[in-house]
């Protein structure tokens, strides 16, 4: 059971969006998504993994990232279109090709589902990326819950946290 | 280099991989976030600050990559579900085994239950990770 009577209607960047919003089919975008070594470096720092994979030494082959690495932007994408914290409940993820650094994935996501259930609001989208030949990277369905508080509790007050975050790993 | 190969057994545990969390492993300057900051939280109804889900999933990903090196990384797949917060200075474990197999191309899709448990043992994450092997041996024949 969560704490607080009620869901929080608003915070630094602006109104939450209400379960009504979230419009199933609706496009999320698209960004160009560029890899570097200080992307890398900093992924691998997140998961506490340093693997030779993702630290080459001398002589070996070249660098590739953690798959993991992929889980920002398809976020930010759905940042961009809804105020949503909430949290993360599902994370569904295939990687077809290596993320190498100093190459540029185009991601585009949308949303496909969205319900109601343990009186919790619900939100799915999907996401993948290419490179720049057009080759599937990775491709991914995540879900949300759009509140920790259940449904019947009413929407007020501000929030400190929110869902749009600077696009930064 | 990779712990499993073609000749892996159904059954097989993974090598669990575990950390501490600390709160300091979720800062990110100075924001003030669910993850960082036991007022933020609590405005969402969180009793404390929540790790980064992605971050507690890391285990298993470190785990896999571990198991299949670059099996994982190309041809790596999962399915997790997020089952209850997991709050910033909880211990967990990611563990798993081996539960089928099926032969893909030239390589060989290995599929494990993985989950991560917290201090008290419950379940955090839990679902589905593979990952491929070479079926061929890659090594030269011996002259």
């Amino acid at each position: 059971m969560s704490t607080a009577k009620a869901r929080v209607l608003e915070d630094g960047q602006g109104r939450r969006a209400a379960f009504e919003d979230i419009q199933v089919g609706q496009s999320l975008g698209e960004m160009e998504w560029e890899i570097t070594d200080d992307l890398i470096d900093l992924q691998c720092q997140l998961d506490q993994d340093f693997d030779p994979l993702y630290f080459p030494q001398s002589g070996a082959t070249t660098r590739v990232a953690p798959p993991s690495m992929t889980y920002r932007p398809p976020r930010w994408l759905f940042s961009r279109t809804y105020n949503v914290r909430g949290l993360f409940v599902r994370w569904e993820n295939e990687t077809f090709r290596e993320i190498a650094p100093n190459t540029t994935i185009r991601v585009t996501g949308s949303i496909v589902d969205k319900y109601v259930q343990k009186d919790r609001e619900f939100v799915v989208y999907q996401a993948e990326g290419r490179d720049s030949a057009g080759n599937l990277v990775f491709r991914s369905r995540r879900t949300h819950v759009l509140d920790f508080v259940e449904r019947t509790a009413p929407r007020a007050g501000a929030g400190i946290d929110s869902g749009i975050k600077p696009e930064r790993i | 280099m990779s712990i499993i190969t073609k000749d892996v057994k159904l059954g097989f545990e993974l090598p669990a991989v575990s950390k501490k969390f600390r709160i300091e492993d979720f800062r990110r300057g100075d924001e003030k976030t669910i993850h960082t900051d036991h007022e933020a939280a609590a405005k969402e109804g969180l009793p404390a600050p929540v790790a980064v889900g992605p971050q507690v999933a890391a285990l298993i990903f470190r785990q896999m990559r571990l198991c299949f090196g670059a099996g994982w990384i190309v041809g790596g797949r999962f399915d997790l579900t997020f089952r209850k917060p997991v709050f910033v200075t909880d211990f967990c474990v990611a563990r798993g085994i081996v539960t089928k197999t099926e032969r893909e191309g030239e390589k060989l899709r290995v599929h494990c239950d993985v989950r991560v448990e917290n201090q008290e043992r419950g379940i955090v994450i839990t679902g589905r990770a593979s990952a491929v092997v070479p079926i061929v041996d890659t090594l030269p024949p011996r002259s």
